[in-house]
């Protein structure tokens, strides 16, 4: 019999966060350590995709140097940051007194996580060999398939299946989850860790080669193209080399079952003002990722289980408020380092030597920032009116000429009643009085077959060549499957025949169908009915279609053989 | 030893789907360019790994190139391969697919009695599929190319091979070469055990020396005036550019079939006019 595949520490996930744990992780070894690192891309960063603006707080520990560093792949560091309101026409900045201080990007590192994820990965590969007894084995087209316990204790993850456990085992005394929960849901839902589920937005993003350089410019937007009601905003990033990030993120918990998450970022290009920006220019890549956006009330109870601990996404550190995830994943990283090398160094991985590791994430600017926005998300839910009335009463304002401001004046002329909840809402978000805890409702519970889509405004006169289908737009991911892998579960035929009837007999499409990034889902007539099926080859592996499946019938898992999209760059 | 001796020839090629290190000329500048296994020979390796799981056995990989090519090597391994040899000599720079199937026959006749060479079909980038056959040639070994399937027992091999039209079925004795086809069966994707079991061999000094060497021209008794620059009687006339790896996509959107396809006939004698007046009648 063939010994098992063993390590110190398995990291699942070359995320942000895991590569920022496995630096640490190796400065502070004393003595012999094994680490490996589980990803399911073809290389590390085939499958990260952000925005992304980022403060350097965490970088500036793990790399004093990265500034200087010649190989380091900087975007850019932001010069000037915008909050912009968009009508479909016109566009306003915010005054800059009025823009919220955590929105003021200044000094901000313009990344592409993918592109750090790699760097990263390269430079712990030669810090991992200069130093004497120090393994860090990297494993890309590897995902972990399901979690191994013993007992309750976590022992490592399912990597093979040959049916083999002594080869298709990754044994570790402790396995750390940046996955994204990809396979830390099954260890959320065994040890019931959720009390409140977590909650997702979705974000497509372009990258553009531009005839004109914004390097070091960087704008959120509001307002158009979000019809009212939507939870959504897009984001503009000019990095070097003439190159322009184009983006949208929409929260999934919205009744509309027909989001269309690239189309949102299509009609966003229309807007004349973003027109200017790209004409002559070219698309060079398209791909969507998710975002846990429940923040503080939506982390677990325990962050760690004996043999186990999650970071970054997987464990749901994205301030949503502050639009930040990278710093705070890449410190949750930094964090679960410490944590480990005393127990390591103990001899002691149970749930009680782990269990430092959530007070001090609370303790960490992670925990106070995420407390100081807790009550963001739920906001848009206990005052509806922000966003079915406000925003689109702003948008309008700016289209009419009449600015911001007058949109917001007329807005509140139209009942001093509504200008005080915008107060209260303000109020909820920016400087909250203690209101007790939240309770989330699961994103999939809100597509609704009776959803009425109101008129937004719609842009006019722009270049047809800078606006694509999804089918087409679905090419610049670059996907790639290994011949035969179907990815996806659907459980129960049955159950979609019954959604189908439910949504397309309201004049809808089935949520997977109208919220998929890229095309894979569709109905299709098969022997005299309406049938789900699935195109796998175009997933970007998103998840989106999962969460929003109203039944939860659907389980998006990490494709085997590095298949899936090229996210290098992105 | 039970099963059959393989050796599996394998060949590291620029990686087709990067522009690194492509000049501007259309040369190659092999140094900055992303390097791969060269595609057609994955279905060489795989065909000897189904040897060795249905009859035991033991694969050598051989390539030939400059250090880096190392990488393949140690790749082959990770799909399955047992022992991996780069023959790498300064002397044999510039050399054409005579130089290297001798070069390569000296390698093979190195690792002394072998059952079974497999080659692919051809490279991406020198793309003559003449090595190969080149090598039968000196091995004196009786070669079959365009192979798909492949069956042995008791020292005979039954064969099927693509022809034009259709297939043909061989029975070859052993020893034999065969270059294998690219519509025979892909090479399966790496196991994690035996990935792990190479990151774990190169840690281990003795154990990797023992399965993975680098040789050069004197090890293996070649020849210098028979290999490189000295051995290539082939002379690189000129080499011109046929057109860009990549460029863009330009969609054509005219909202119905017949304004799309308008567009773009439109679009191509514009842009193609004088190529279109040449080759239509
Ligand atoms: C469109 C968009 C824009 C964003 N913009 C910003 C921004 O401007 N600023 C900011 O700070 N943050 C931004 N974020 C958030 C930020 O990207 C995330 O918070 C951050 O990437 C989280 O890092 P992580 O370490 O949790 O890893 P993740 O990004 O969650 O990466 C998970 C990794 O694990 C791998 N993986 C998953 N499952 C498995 C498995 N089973 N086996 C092996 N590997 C697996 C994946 O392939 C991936 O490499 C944005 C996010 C999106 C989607
Ligand atoms: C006109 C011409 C000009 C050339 N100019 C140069 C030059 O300037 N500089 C230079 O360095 N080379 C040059 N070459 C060399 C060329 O790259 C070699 O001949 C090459 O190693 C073999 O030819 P091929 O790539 O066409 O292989 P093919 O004959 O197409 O390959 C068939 C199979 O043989 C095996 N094989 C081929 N090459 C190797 C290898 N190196 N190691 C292991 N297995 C192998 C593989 O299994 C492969 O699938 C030239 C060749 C030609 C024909
Ligand atoms: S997969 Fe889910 S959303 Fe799609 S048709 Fe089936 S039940 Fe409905
Ligand atoms: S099928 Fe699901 S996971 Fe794949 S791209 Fe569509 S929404 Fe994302």
């Amino acid at each position: 019999m063939s010994q098992n595949i063993a390590y110190d520490v398995a990291l699942v996930g070359a995320s942000p966060s895991n590569l920022t744990l496995a630096h640490r992780l190796v400065d502070l070894a004393q003595g012999p350590i094994r680490i490996a690192i589980l990803e399911k891309g073809k290389s590390v960063g085939a499958h990260l995709l952000s925005g992304a603006v980022s403060n350097p707080r965490v970088l500036n520990k793990v790399f004093p140097n990265w500034k200087e560093d010649e190989t380091f792949p900087l975007e850019g560091i932001c010069k000037e940051s915008y909050v912009t309101f968009m009508g479909a026409e016109k566009v306003e900045d915010a005054p800059r007194f009025a823009v919220p201080p955590h929105f003021k990007k200044e000094g901000y590192a313009i990344l592409s996580v993918s592109d750090l994820a790699a760097w990263m990965a390269d430079r712990l590969t030669e810090k991992a060999a200069a130093k004497e007894g120090v393994v860090v084995d990297i494993y890309p087209t590897f995902p972990a398939k399901e979690i191994i316990y013993k007992g309750d204790a976590v022992v490592g993850v399912r990597v093979d299946s040959t049916g083999d456990n002594a080869k298709d085992i990754l044994h570790a005394k402790v396995t750390v989850f940046g996955d994204k929960g990809f396979v830390s849901r099954d260890l959320c839902d065994k040890f019931a860790l959720r009390k409140n589920p977590q909650v997702w937005g979705v974000g497509v993003k372009e990258i553009w080669e531009t005839e004109e350089s914004y390097e070091g410019k960087v704008w959120h937007t509001a307002g158009y193209p979000a019809q009212p009601g939507l939870y959504g905003g897009g984001f503009i990033y000019g990095c070097k080399h003439n190159k322009l990030i184009v983006g949208y993120v929409c929260a999934l918990d919205n009744d509309n079952p027909n989001l269309e998450p690239p189309q949102l970022l299509q009609d966003l290009k229309k807007s004349p003002w973003v027109q200017k920006m790209l004409k002559g220019g070219k698309l060079m890549r398209y791909g969507a990722a998710v975002l846990p956006e429940g923040g503080y009330y939506s982390l677990p109870e325990k962050f760690a289980v004996a043999g186990a601990m999650m970071v970054g996404d997987a464990l749901g550190t994205l301030d949503i408020k502050r639009f930040s995830g990278v710093d705070k994943a890449m410190e949750s990283g930094w964090i679960a380092a410490e944590v480990i090398a005393d127990a390591l160094a103990k001899g002691d991985t149970s749930e009680a030597a782990l269990a430092p590791y959530k007070a001090k994430v609370m303790d960490s600017f992670i925990g106070k920032e995420l407390f100081e926005a807790r009550y963001f998300k739920q906001t848009f839910h206990t005052y509806p009116e922000i966003l079915n009335d406000a925003f689109p009463a702003f948008a309008a304002g700016v289209d009419a000429g009449r600015g911001l401001f007058g949109g917001a004046l007329a807005f509140g002329l139209s009942g001093p009643f509504r200008a005080l909840k915008l107060l209260g809402a303000r109020g909820m978000m920016e400087n909250p009085s203690d209101r007790g805890a939240v309770a989330y409702k699961e994103d999939r519970t809100y597509p609704n077959p009776a959803y009425k889509k109101p008129e937004g405004a719609k842009a006019e006169g722009y270049d047809r060549k800078t606006v694509f289908t999804t089918a087409d737009i679905v090419y610049y991911a670059h996907t790639h499957y290994e011949e035969g892998v179907q990815h996806i579960d659907e459980f129960d035929k049955n159950v979609c025949y019954s959604c189908i009837n439910r949504y397309e007999g309201a004049g809808k499409r089935p949520p997977c169908v109208g919220d998929c990034t890229a095309e894979v889902h569709e109905v299709m007539e098969i022997n005299g009915k309406r049938t789900h099926k699935m195109a796998f080859e175009n997933c970007v592996q998103c998840t989106t279609c999962e969460i929003v499946c109203p039944p939860k019938n659907l389980r998006v898992n990490a494709a085997p053989y590095g298949s899936g999209p090229d996210f290098s760059n992105m | 030893m039970s099963g059959y001796k393989m050796v599996v020839l394998m060949k590291q090629v620029p990686d087709t789907s990067s522009k690194a290190g492509v000049n501007p000329d259309g040369t190659v500048d092999r140094a900055r360019a992303k390097r791969m296994m060269n595609p057609f020979d994955k279905y060489a390796l795989q065909k000897a790994l189904e040897v060795k799981k249905a009859h035991g056995g033991e694969i050598t990989v051989v390539s030939m190139g400059p250090p880096p090519a190392l990488e393949i090597v140690v790749e082959a391994l990770e799909y399955g391969a047992d022992k991996g040899i780069l023959l790498s000599d300064k002397r044999l720079a510039a050399s054409d697919t005579l130089s290297t199937a001798y070069a390569l026959h000296m390698v093979v006749k190195h690792v002394g009695k072998v059952d079974m060479v497999f080659t692919g079909l051809q490279t991406t980038d020198g793309d003559t599929a003449q090595t190969g056959p080149q090598i039968a040639e000196r091995l004196d070994m009786p070669q079959v190319t365009y192979l798909e399937k492949l069956e042995v027992k008791d020292g005979v091999a039954t064969m099927q091979r693509v022809v034009e039209g259709g297939h043909q079925t061989l029975e070859v004795p052993l020893p034999c070469l065969v270059t294998v086809a690219n519509s025979a069966a892909r090479l399966e994707p790496k196991r994690f055990a035996d990935v792990f079991a190479v990151k774990e061999l190169i840690r281990d000094k003795a154990a990797y020396d023992k399965k993975v060497t680098i040789l050069d021209l004197d090890v293996v008794g070649a020849n210098p005036d028979r290999a490189g620059l000295k051995g290539s009687p082939t002379v690189v006339g000129k080499t011109w550019k046929m057109g860009e790896i990549g460029g863009s996509c330009t969609m054509f959107e005219g909202g119905n079939a017949k304004d799309e396809v308008a567009e773009l006939v439109g679009k191509l004698t514009a842009d193609h006019g004088a190529i279109l007046e040449e080759v239509l009648p």
